[in-house]
């Protein structure tokens, strides 16, 4: 098929072909087409199928606000559906498919559901599909999927990435129409720094679609001839196929680049940005959309917007008809019918609702005064329309005038409401735009060329940016325009929403029905829900129930207007954030020497923890994490600790901060000591425990769980700065500076003689449990060494400066070869402090009291603290409160179930006679059988007691017995060896 | 979002993180008749203006300084931000 | 006891690229030590600055060169950081020694690492990922801030017109250079 519709002119470079396909049939446009205006050059008026009735459909508008003819775009994994081909840039090789019907697009077998339409109005899904209730799932949802809907994903991983990025600027001008292009040559020029974004890939708005002139010049040139000036200063940076979809709190604009989708391929670059825009200032000049009058059959392929059918005439030199009709309701209709006279096509008729004289001459066309159309024919395209006095006109496209909105979305972005102007019959912005907004031009309500460029220097100037050159010289076109919303005596259906198919009378049904809150009409109907948002549909729809309901439009009122302005891909807001890099990973020190060693690694947060480190000849997890246990307590074993939350407090009142922040006391801490601290929160919960070293006169050394690091953290700084200002504390983070290694079991001492240098006692009298102190390790590296103990065994923890961490586990396995020395990953660890009964993350969750801990006595009441004084509530007192003990099951053979709940023999499983929970189970490879810790009420007094642990979510319970929490060497024997 | 930081300039909301209300740098003395009383007012009585509000921000992708925001929970609009530390001390808050 | 020796495996160490016309390099030997001013002290501490390094505290969110190489970054009104190439892991004590027991000193140099930029290209790419404005008539040369960078802290400092340090925190290492390079590639 050749490119029978072009005409002459426009802004296409017509000595370069370039190929596309169209269902698989090739046709040829030029670089500057888009997709729309290339398959209007090729004859192609049928484009799509409706949503909902599967009516044939074309293009309807020739920009981003098309409803209609929406396609899917590329094939294979890139395959994207619902592509509006208006935006679409045409590039060689491109290939769209047409969407939402089964069969071909020109014998779609779905089309049957028009014939139903009757039955498919307005809120059928609520009445039809109520009952029988199962068969909702099963039968009419899969049926209506089915149906209705519009693109196919492609079911594959999308192959592109996405990028983000922040740009900052004095001024954000948004659209570089007339009014943007004139407000950003002013304020550049004033030296501030302009960013200037628009939608389109060519800068100029309307002045590339209109014929209209500035300072004498063809429209077009005048703009292409600011770009170029602005596009040479270093202060200005030009944003084409960039969207602003929203404006946010404090001059923030989100921005959509689109790099690479003109492009055959992205070669490997981001296909979208999404930028954070920030700016001081911003000035809307988004231009206008234009509307549609709704009347009967209104929808056929050939029916357009009348600016959609000027700006292909002559911006892309394609007629989208052979015989053009024009139906106006105001001035602007008529220019459609001179441009298209002017460049030869045929005009038969302009059919004007206003009983007014012609604006302009138009060379053969018939000028039928306060007429309309009412009707049209033509299944798979537009054949001949009907007047409302019954004269029938053959044409093949009909240029439809209906006036024209401003583009108010982003004023109402935060919440801003648009203002009714009757002489416009459209809202424009209100009062109350984002602070630091602006509007100009055609988005301000200032229609006509003159205007919108007198209006766009005045803002800048507004906002201080002074250019003294004389204004550009343009007319100010004829705007009258008198509503008309709905040609009443059309009998067939009529239009609103041709992407959601919603129709006159669908609104006039959700009024009879009481459904006549604006935001109601839009869900009864789905009207303006569409991924166009009803940009060309609402305004008509909300006038048809103002009418209904004798209210005028802004009574009425409009919908909320949200971001997005145009819809953004779900890739181009998840951005760099996919598979590894979805968020940011940490290592321990040892992690080379980890994954060299056959670790298994776990997320712990954002950290990548050694599980376990797997034999050969294992069978299982559970082989190698008994295998590290029973290694660790019969020998000794090294584990990676690295990741637990270390924070450096120096100053004079450190240790009475510490007083504060621990519920237990600190002040006593001596040099070269450690010591157990439980931090609980205001209102008396327990938070977090850890323990704290005291290095030095003013120096200690505080570590925090894992998970918790970064907010006690934050919790020390508010305390530091908003509770106790004048404390002379000090506060920085070094959990990434030392990798800290647990060595433990009978043989650590052992093992760190040969690692820890000889000048360094490590005697149990000199070095004795909850000592530590700087040391040096293989001969003068500083470190640093702590006697505590979480598994139970004599432990120490051995920290040396992080990049020698790596080195420092393989020198302890050297080191610990002759003892048979075994690292141990987090699960081994788990299993040893459930053995020794030490509280982590399933006890303390938010829920339990130092009380429930059974460390009720450590909260001193001698001394401030946070959460000391909400502790000692009753409540939080109760004698029969829940208590930390230990639990092993009546049948050894039995593995316990976390999460199980406590019943007394012989009582329902009732929540009235729930007794408590298991928090932790393991396994214990020393007892040869599964041991659980748990909170009961009253448990520390419960000792040899039967009780029932019932796992409702498993279906399952068993008998278990109420044992001490410490499982192994209750006496700390060991720890203290 | 923008938070004009007193020291360090405007800088995006995502470098901070919230709190709430700034009548939390008020905690109450732990010897007072009514201390339990005045602890739970402290710790759940909150009051919820549409309006001015005076809340708490840690910039903690920053300087680890924790701000006063004056904020319009309606509008959004920040008129002060002051270091707490400051405010701590203005409202007699010491060692 | 020389049985055992420990080598140093800085995570970023060697990493030396150009992309985009940028030079992307992790600085060898970079020590960092923490300078917490004591509450009270602050005149004493500022006295014990100017005779260890000859400089005057630069104002918040500014850096200093000192003449012995270290730059002093101050990043809150009582928290600097000293940066100073220094092979063996005695930082902070060298610090310390030097400012008398004036300050609070901590060691960073294993909780940082440190990408190099430079190149007139630097700017553009770091868009991408830096929220602050890096305009140069508003993030000057010797400007420093602490902000977030594809969820990681980073210290951005600007050290001359197209020259940047970023430190971030070691463990995340590996996501800290995957952003910057992805930065640069996506800009090539």
């Amino acid at each position: 098929m050749s490119q029978i519709h072009r005409i002459k002119g426009g802004l296409i470079d017509r000595s370069t072909e370039i190929s596309f396909t169209f269902n698989g049939k090739a046709m040829r446009g030029h670089p500057g087409d888009t997709l729309a205006s290339a398959l209007l050059a090729n004859g192609q008026r049928l484009v799509g199928r409706s949503f909902k009735y599967h009516r044939p459909r074309g293009i309807f508008t020739a920009g981003s606000e098309e409803p209609n003819a929406l396609v899917e775009l590329r094939k294979g994994a890139a395959q994207e559906p619902n592509t509006r081909t208006t935006v679409a840039e045409l590039f060689d090789g491109l290939s769209a498919r047409s969407q939402n019907h089964r069969g071909s697009l020109e014998f779609d077998l779905m089309a049957v559901t028009d014939l139903l339409s009757p039955f498919l109005s307005a809120g059928f899904y609520y009445k039809t599909f109520m009952w029988p209730r199962a068969f909702w799932e099963k039968l009419y949802e899969p049926a209506i999927r089915a149906s209705a809907g519009l693109g196919r994903l492609s079911m594959e991983e999308d192959p592109d990435t996405y990028d983000k990025g922040y740009l900052h600027c004095d001024l954000l001008v948004i659209g570089a129409g007339p009014a943007g292009l004139m407000a950003a040559r002013t304020a550049a020029r004033a030296g501030a720094r302009v960013i200037v974004a628009d939608e389109d890939f060519v800068l100029g708005g309307r002045l590339n679609a209109e014929t209209l002139e500035v300072d004498g010049a063809a429209g077009a040139d005048w703009a292409a001839g600011v770009v170029a000036e602005l596009a040479a200063m270093a202060n200005v940076r030009l944003m084409p196929r960039s969207t602003v979809y929203g404006a946010y709190d404090h001059g923030v604009y989100g921005v959509l680049e689109r790099c690479t989708d003109h492009l055959a391929s992205s070669g490997g670059k981001p296909r979208q940005v999404l930028w954070r825009v920030y700016s001081r200032h911003a000035v809307l000049a988004a231009g206008a959309t234009e509307r549609p009058i709704a009347f009967g059959n209104n929808d056929r392929p050939g029916v357009m917007l009348a600016g959609a059918v000027r700006a292909y005439a002559n911006r892309w030199g394609v007629a989208p008809g052979r015989r053009v009709a024009v139906f106006t309701n105001s001035d602007d209709g008529w220019r459609t019918a001179a441009d298209l006279a002017a460049k030869g096509v045929e005009v038969p008729a302009v059919i004007d609702t206003r009983d007014a004289p012609a604006v302009c001459d138009v060379p053969g066309a018939r000028h039928m005064r306060g007429a309309a159309v009412m009707d049209t024919k033509g299944r798979k395209g537009l054949r001949q329309i009907t007047l409302t006095d019954g004269q029938m006109i053959d044409v093949d496209c009909l240029a439809v005038s209906g006036g024209w909105n401003p583009n108010v979305h982003l004023t109402c972005h935060q919440r801003g409401r648009p203002a009714w102007r009757d002489d416009l019959a459209a809202f424009v912005p209100g009062h109350d735009l984002p602070p630091g907004m602006v509007v100009a031009g055609a988005a301000n309500g200032a229609m006509t060329l003159a205007a919108a460029l007198r209006e766009g220097r005045v803002v800048a100037e507004r906002l201080g940016y002074a250019d003294k050159s004389d204004l550009p010289r343009a007319e100010d076109e004829p705007r009258d325009c008198a509503p008309v919303w709905h040609v009443p005596q059309s009998r067939a259906r009529a239009w609103l929403d041709l992407q959601n198919d919603v129709t006159v009378k669908d609104v006039k049904q959700a009024h009879q029905e009481g459904f006549r809150a604006v935001e109601h009409l839009k869900r009864y109907t789905t009207l303006g829900m569409a991924t166009d948002q009803g940009k060309t549909a609402n305004i008509p729809a909300l006038a048809i129930m103002a009418d209904c309901t004798g209210r005028t439009i802004p009574e009425t009122g409009t919908t909320i207007f949200r971001p997005p302005y145009t819809p953004v891909p779900i890739g181009a807001l998840a951005g760099r954030a996919r598979g590894r890099e979805f968020r940011p990973y940490r290592l321990t020190p040892s992690h080379r020497w980890a994954e060299a060693n056959g670790a298994t690694f776990v997320e712990v947060g954002n950290w990548l923890r050694a599980q376990w480190f797997a034999r050969e000849g294992e069978q299982g997890w559970r082989d190698s994490v008994d295998r590290e246990v029973l290694m660790t307590r019969g020998s000794v074993g090294i584990c990676d600790v690295t990741t637990l939350g270390k924070i450096d407090i120096q100053g004079r009142d450190a240790g009475e901060f510490l007083n504060r922040v621990y519920c237990n006391g600190f002040a006593t801490l001596a040099v070269g000591r450690v010591r157990y601290g439980l931090m609980l929160r205001e209102d008396g919960i327990a938070y977090d425990d850890g323990t704290t070293a005291r290095l030095g006169e003013h120096h200690y050394v505080m570590t925090t769980t894992t998970a918790n690091a970064v907010t006690v953290f934050r919790r020390l700084e508010f305390a530091r700065q908003c509770l106790w200002p004048d404390l002379d504390v000090h506060l920085i983070s070094t959990t990434d500076g030392w990798a800290q290694f647990a060595v433990a079991g009978p043989n650590a001492r052992n093992l760190l003689r040969k690692v820890v240098d000889e000048s360094h006692d490590l005697s149990n009298e000199a070095f004795p449990f909850m000592a530590c102190g700087e040391v040096t390790v293989c001969d003068g590296m500083p470190a640093r060494l702590f006697r505590i103990s979480f598994s139970g065994e004599l432990a120490y923890e051995v920290a040396v400066p992080a990049r020698y961490g790596n080195a420092m586990m393989g020198v302890l396995m050297e080191a610990g070869r002759e003892f048979d020395a075994v690292p141990y990953g987090t699960e081994a660890l788990g299993v040893m402090r459930i053995e020794k009964g030490h509280a982590a993350g399933n006890e303390l969750n938010g829920q339990t009291t130092a009380h429930n801990l059974g460390m009720g006595r450590m909260v001193s009441r001698k001394k401030d603290c946070i959460g000391n004084v909400l502790s000692q509530r009753p409540e939080m007192l109760r004698e029969d409160a829940v208590k930390l003990v230990g639990f092993r099951p009546v049948d050894r053979a039995t593995g316990l179930i976390a999460g199980s709940h406590f019943i007394g023999q012989g009582d329902a499983a009732t929540m009235e006679n729930d007794q408590g929970w298991m928090s932790s189970v393991a396994y214990s490879p020393s007892l040869g059988h599964s041991i659980g810790l748990g909170f009961l009420k009253r448990g520390d007094a419960r000792m040899g007691e039967i009780l029932r642990a019932v796992s409702p979510v498993h279906g399952r319970e068993m008998e278990v017995e109420v044992v001490s929490a410490h499982f192994i060497d209750p006496d700390g024997e060991r720890l203290r060896g | 979002m923008i938070i004009n930081h007193p020291l360090l300039g405007p800088r995006d909301a995502a470098e901070f993180v919230y709190l709430g209300d700034a009548a939390l740098i008020d905690r109450p003395d732990w010897q007072a008749e009514d201390a339990a009383e005045a602890f739970h007012a402290y710790g759940y009585l909150r009051d919820n203006p549409a309006g001015a509000h005076q809340e708490l921000w840690y910039h903690e992708q920053g300087d680890r300084s924790w701000l006063v925001v004056t904020r319009d929970t309606v509008s959004h609009e920040i008129t002060a931000v002051e270091l707490a530390r400051d405010v701590a001390r203005a409202r007699g808050r010491s060692r | 006891m020389a049985e055992y020796t420990l080598q140093a495996e800085p995570p970023l160490a060697g990493t030396e690229m150009e992309i985009a016309g940028v030079r992307l390099s992790a600085p060898a030997d970079l020590a960092v030590v923490s300078l917490a001013l004591p509450l009270g002290g602050e005149s004493a501490a500022e006295e014990a600055v100017k005779d260890a390094y000859g400089l005057d505290f630069p104002g918040i969110g500014r850096s200093a060169l000192a003449g012995d190489g270290t730059r002093l970054i101050r990043l809150a009104p009582d928290l600097v950081f000293a940066l100073f190439t220094h092979a063996t892991p005695d930082a902070e004590r060298v610090v310390a020694e030097g400012l008398k027991g004036a300050v609070y000193t901590t060691d960073q140099t294993d909780v940082w690492v440190a990408l190099a930029l430079s190149g007139p290209n630097t700017r553009r790419a770091l868009e991408r990922i830096c929220p602050v404005d890096l305009h140069p008539e508003v993030f000057g040369v010797d400007h420093a801030a602490r902000t977030v960078m594809e969820h990681l802290g980073v210290l951005i400092l600007r050290a001359g017109a197209d020259d940047y340090l970023l430190l971030s925190a070691s463990s995340s290492a590996r996501s800290f250079l995957h952003a910057v390079e992805v930065s640069l590639r996506n800009i090539a």
